[in-house]
C-alpha cells in the first residue's frame, strides 16, 4: 500500500495522476475482480456475514413480534407518533442517493473516476432502498392493510389520498428502486458476460448465460449498449433530487414548526448526498483492502469522495444555519421556540452530535493529508452516518416532543424493539452487501478498461 | 490562429465599451431625472431591479470561475477569462449600492422609526433590520466580493504573463473558502436586499432562488459575448460549437433547477397555507402582477425546457442568440416580479425607469467588463488545461 502511494506521486509526467494504478492490462483488470466472485472468499468475509445474518435474523423475528403485538412494543407517545420507523427510513433512502449521483449524475458530468465505485454504490442504493421500503410497511401496525398505500381499486372503494405526501413518497421510491435496479442491471451486462464465458461448471454457467442476454460484445452490442446507459443515467438524474424532495414533503407540507419551511427540499437532497457518500466510504475502504482492489479504488478516488463529503457537509450546515436565521427573523415566536428546543432543549445531546458529526466532522477533509489516510475517512464517514441518522431524528422527534400547547409535551424514549429492528436492517444491508460482493463483479470490469491509457486510441501520441 | 494579432484586431476595430458607458450615462442622467418628473419611490425601485440585476451577473462570474477552479474542469477554460471579466465588475458595483442606501426610506418598510414603533413583529427584527447595520452589512458583501475578485483576476493576469507553475493550486486555494464566503454573502444580500423589501415574509430557500436564477443569468451573458465576438469573426476556432453546447447543457440543468427551488418554495407554501406566507404569493396574484406570475412559470421554465432538451437545440447558435436574450429578460422579469409588487401593490405598472435604469447600470458595468476584457489576454494561453480545452467535443 505504501509502495503503490509512493509510486503514484512520482509517475505522472504531466502532473496528472492515472486513475487506475499498477499500470494494468485489460486482461488483469479481468482477472482481478472475477477472481473476486470465482474464488473462495478470505476468512473475513465469513466473519462480518455470520454477523450480519444474526442480526438479519434478529431484526426479522422483532419484525414478527412487531406485526403479532402491534406497534404499542415501540416507544412512540402520544405527541411523537412517528419516531424511528421514519426516521430509519429518511436515513436508508438518503443512503442510496449516492449510488445514483455517481452512476448517473457523475457520468453525465463526465467524471471518469466514478467508474471504478459505480457498480458497488450502485448495489448500495438497491440494498438501502430494500431496507427503506421495510420500514413505511411494517409503522403501519396492521401490516396486512399495507397494500393501502397503493391506489388499488377494493370492493370498499376505498383510495389513498392523492393530496398526502406519503402516497407520493409511495410512488417516488418504488420508481426509483426500479429505475436503479435497471441501470444497475444493464450496467452489469457486459461483466456477466465475462463471467460467463470465464464459467466452467454447468449452472454457474447456465444462470449467468441467462442474465447476460446473449451478450457477445460485438461492435452493434456495444453501440446499443451505451446509448441505454446514458438514456438511463439521464432518466435517472431527476430521480436523485425527486426522491429526496417528496421524502422532505412529509415533513415540510404541515404547518409545524421545524418541518414547515422552504429549503427542505434541496436541504433533503444534500443531506441523502453527504450521507450516501459517507456510506460508499465506509464501505469502499474494507472492500478495497481485503479484495486487494487498491490499485482500482485508489487514494485520488477516496480523496474525491471526501470532497464531496466536505461539499455537501457544507450544504446541509448552511440549511441548519438558514434555518436557524430565519426561524429568529421570521418573529414568530413558535418557530423560534422550536429552534431553541431543538438546540437547548431535551434533545439538545441529539443535536449536537448532530452538528458535532455533520459540521464539524467533514471540516477535517480540508487536509489533503487526513484525505490521504483511510483510517481517517473510515471514521469519519461513520461519524457522518451517525450524524445523519440524528438529523432526521433531531427533525422528526423534537417538533413532534414539543408541539404548541406544553400540556401536550412529551419526551420519547425508544425501546429495544426500536433499537432492535434498526439494528436489523443494517444486518440486512450487509447480509446483500456481502453476498452481492460474492456473486457479481464489485467493480465495473468493462468500464474500468475504458479509462485505461490504452483504451484510448491516441494514447502514444500524447508524449 | 493567431491570438494576439485577433486582440489587436478586436482592440481597433470593437466600439462596444464605448457605446455601453455612453449608453450608461445616458441611461443614469435619465433615471435621475425620473426621480424627479416620475416619483422618487418608482425611481428606487426601477433602480434597486436595475442594480440587483446587475450585481447577479457579477456574482455569477465569480461563481462561474470558482467552480471552475474547484472541479478543476476542462472545456471552460476558454471561457475563464470572459467569467473572470464580469466578475471584476463587480466592485464597481459598491458605487451603485450608494443610491440603495439613499433611497431606503423609499424601498425598505422596516426603515421608518415609526412603523417599527407600531409593529411587534418589527421590533423583533429590529436589531437586524435597521439602517445602520443594513449599510454595514452590504459594505461587508461587497468587501467579500472586492477582494474575491481582484485576487482571482490578478493571479490570472499573472499567469498570462508568465507560466508559473502551481498557480493551479493557488486558484484552488482561493476559490474553496470563496465559495463558501459567496454563498454566504449572496444570501444575506439576497435577504437583505430583496427579501426584506416585505419585512414581514420569509423563506428559508430564497438565497437558493436568488442563486440559480442567477446561474442562468451569467451562463446567458458568456454565451451572448461570445456569440457576439464570433459574429464579428474573433474566437472562432476557440469557442466552438462544441462549447456552446456545454454551455445550453448547463442552460438546461439551470432551467431545471430554477424551477425546482421555485416550486419548492410556491409548493411548500401554498400547502402549508399559512397567512403570513402566503401573503407574499397572493400579492403577486392581484391585477396584472398574476399575468407576471404566469410569464415567469412559462418564460422561466415551460418554454425553455421544451426548447433547449434536443440536442440539436443546444448546437443552434441561431437559436442560442435569442435564448441567450430571452434568459436575460426573463430573469430581470423575475427580479421585477421580486421587487415591485410591494411598490405597485395591486398590479404592474411598467414606468420607463424600469429601462432606463437598466440601461443606466448595465451599461457601465458592460463598459468595465469590456475594458476588463479586452485589457487582458482573450483567453488563459498559459493555462496547463487549454490544448485540451481547444480541442474539446461533446461525445
Amino acid at each position: 500500500m505504501e509502495s503503490t502511494v509512493k509510486s503514484t506521486e512520482a509517475a505522472p509526467a504531466n502532473g496528472k495522476v492515472p486513475l487506475i494504478l499498477g499500470n494494468p492490462t485489460f486482461n488483469t483488470v479481468t482477472e482481478t475482480i472475477s477472481g473476486i466472485v470465482e474464488n473462495k472468499p478470505p476468512r473475513i468475509w465469513w466473519g462480518i456475514f455470520s454477523v450480519a445474518v444474526v442480526l438479519a435474523a434478529m431484526g426479522i423475528s422483532m419484525i414478527g413480534y412487531l406485526i403479532w403485538e402491534g406497534t404499542g412494543i415501540w416507544g412512540l407517545n402520544n405527541p411523537v407518533g412517528w419516531g424511528w420507523a421514519i426516521v430509519n427510513f429518511v436515513w436508508w433512502v438518503g443512503i442510496g442517493h449516492a449510488g445514483t449521483l455517481i452512476s448517473a449524475i457523475l457520468f453525465l458530468l463526465r467524471q471518469r473516476w466514478r467508474t471504478s465505485i459505480n457498480r458497488f454504490a450502485e448495489a448500495m442504493t438497491i440494498f438501502a432502498v430494500i431496507c427503506a421500503l421495510i420500514f413505511p410497511g411494517i409503522h403501519v401496525g396492521r401490516v396486512w392493510m399495507a397494500y393501502y398505500m397503493f391506489p388499488l381499486p377494493n370492493q370498499m372503494g376505498m383510495w389513498p389520498n392523492f393530496r398526502s405526501p406519503l402516497l407520493w413518497d409511495v410512488f417516488a421510491v418504488s420508481t426509483y428502486f426500479i429505475v436503479s435496479l435497471m441501470f444497475w442491471y444493464v450496467g452489469l451486462i457486459p461483466d456477466l458476460a465475462t463471467l460467463r464465458d470465464r464459467a466452467k461448471k454447468g449452472v454457474r454457467k447456465y444462470v449467468l448465460a441467462a442474465f447476460s442476454l446473449g451478450w457477445r460484445g460485438a461492435n452493434r452490442h456495444w453501440q446499443h449498449y451505451e446509448k441505454a446507459y446514458l438514456l438511463l443515467a439521464g432518466l435517472s438524474t431527476p430521480l436523485v433530487l425527486s426522491v429526496h424532495t417528496v421524502v422532505s414533503f412529509d415533513f415540510a407540507v404541515s404547518q409545524l414548526p421545524g418541518w414547515h419551511t422552504t429549503i427542505f427540499p434541496p436541504y433533503f437532497v444534500a443531506g441523502a448526498i453527504f450521507s450516501g457518500f459517507a456510506m460508499v466510504t465506509t464501505l469502499a475502504i474494507p472492500v478495497r483492502h481485503f479484495f486487494g482492489l487498491k490499485n482500482f479504488i485508489t487514494d485520488k478516488h477516496l480523496g474525491n469522495m471526501a470532497m464531496v463529503m466536505l461539499l455537501t457537509g457544507y450544504m446541509v450546515g448552511y440549511a441548519y444555519g438558514c434555518e436557524f436565521f430565519v426561524a429568529w427573523y421570521s418573529g414568530n415566536e413558535y418557530e423560534q421556540f422550536a429552534f431553541i428546543n431543538r438546540a437547548f432543549g431535551p434533545y439538545a445531546w441529539a443535536y449536537w452530535t448532530m452538528i458535532f458529526c455533520n459540521v464539524v466532522v467533514p471540516q477535517i477533509f480540508w487536509s489533503k493529508k487526513m484525505r490521504g489516510k483511510p483510517i481517517v475517512l473510515f471514521i469519519a464517514s461513520i461519524l457522518i452516518n451517525v450524524g445523519m441518522w440524528f438529523e432526521r431524528f433531531v427533525i422528526t422527534v423534537t417538533s413532534l416532543s414539543r408541539d404548541f400547547i406544553p400540556a401536550n409535551w412529551d419526551y420519547f424514549s425508544p425501546t429495544i424493539f426500536d433499537v432492535g429492528i434498526y439494528v436489523g436492517t443494517i444486518g440486512i444491508f450487509l447480509s446483500l452487501f456481502l453476498i452481492f460482493l460474492r456473486f457479481l463483479p464489485t467493480i465495473a470490469m468493462a468500464e474500468v478498461k475504458f479509462i485505461l491509457p490504452q483504451a484510448n486510441p491516441h494514447a502514444h501520441e500524447n508524449h | 490562429m493567431d491570438l494576439n494579432r485577433e486582440h489587436t484586431r478586436l482592440l481597433e476595430s470593437s466600439k462596444f465599451g464605448t457605446f455601453a458607458l455612453i449608453g450608461g450615462v445616458i441611461g443614469l442622467v435619465l433615471t435621475a431625472i425620473g426621480y424627479f418628473v416620475v416619483s422618487p419611490g418608482q425611481m428606487y425601485h426601477s433602480y434597486l431591479t436595475a442594480f440587483f440585476f446587475w450585481v447577479t451577473i457579477g456574482l455569477g462570474g465569480l461563481f462561474f470561475t470558482l467552480l471552475h477552479h474547484l472541479t478543476g474542469a476542462v472545456w471552460s477554460v476558454v471561457l475563464r477569462k470572459f467569467s473572470e471579466s464580469l466578475m471584476a465588475a463587480l466592485p464597481w458595483m459598491l458605487l451603485f449600492f450608494i443610491p440603495v442606501i439613499f433611497g431606503l426610506h423609499e424601498l425598505y418598510h422596516w426603515s421608518h422609526e415609526e412603523v417599527v414603533a407600531k409593529d411587534h413583529l418589527l421590533q423583533g427584527k429590529a436589531g437586524f433590520l435597521n439602517p445602520t447595520f443594513f449599510t454595514i452589512r452590504g459594505i461587508g458583501y461587497f468587501v467579500i466580493w472586492i477582494l474575491l475578485s481582484l485576487s482571482l483576476f490578478k493571479l490570472s493576469v499573472k499567469q498570462d504573463q508568465q507560466h508559473t507553475p502551481g498557480i493551479t493550486a493557488k486558484f484552488k486555494k482561493i476559490s474553496a473558502p470563496g465559495m463558501l464566503l459567496f454563498a454566504l454573502s449572496l444570501t444575506f444580500a439576497s435577504f437583505d436586499w430583496l427579501m426584506s423589501l416585505d419585512p414581514h415574509w420569509y423563506s428559508t430557500i430564497f438565497g437558493v432562488y436568488i442563486f440559480s436564477g442567477s446561474v442562468l443569468a451569467v451562463l446567458s451573458t458568456i454565451m451572448l459575448v461570445a456569440l457576439f465576438l464570433r459574429s464579428k469573426g474573433f474566437l472562432e476556432e476557440v469557442v466552438t460549437i462544441e462549447h456552446y453546447q456545454d454551455i445550453a447543457k448547463l442552460l438546461f440543468a439551470f432551467t431545471v433547477f430554477w424551477a425546482y427551488i421555485a416550486f419548492s418554495q410556491y409548493f411548500l407554501i401554498w400547502y402549508g397555507n399559512i397567512p403570513e406566507e402566503t401573503i407574499w404569493f397572493l400579492h403577486r396574484w392581484e391585477g396584472s402582477w398574476k399575468t407576471i406570475s404566469m410569464i415567469i412559470v412559462f418564460g422561466h421554465f415551460v418554454l425553455p425546457f421544451v426548447i433547449l432538451v434536443t440536442r440539436n437545440s443546444k448546437r443552434n447558435l441561431k437559436l442560442l442568440w435569442v435564448m441567450g436574450f430571452w434568459f436575460l429578460i426573463i430573469h430581470w422579469i423575475d427580479l421585477y416580479w421580486l421587487v415591485l409588487p410591494t411598490f405597485h401593490k395591486h398590479s404592474a405598472h411598467f414606468s420607463w425607469l424600469d429601462f432606463t435604469a437598466m440601461l443606466g447600470v448595465g451599461g457601465i458595468f458592460m463598459a468595465i467588463f469590456w475594458r476588463k476584457f479586452t485589457g487582458n489576454k482573450l483567453v488563459p494561453m498559459n493555462d496547463p488545461e487549454l490544448k485540451e480545452s481547444l480541442h474539446f467535443t461533446n461525445m
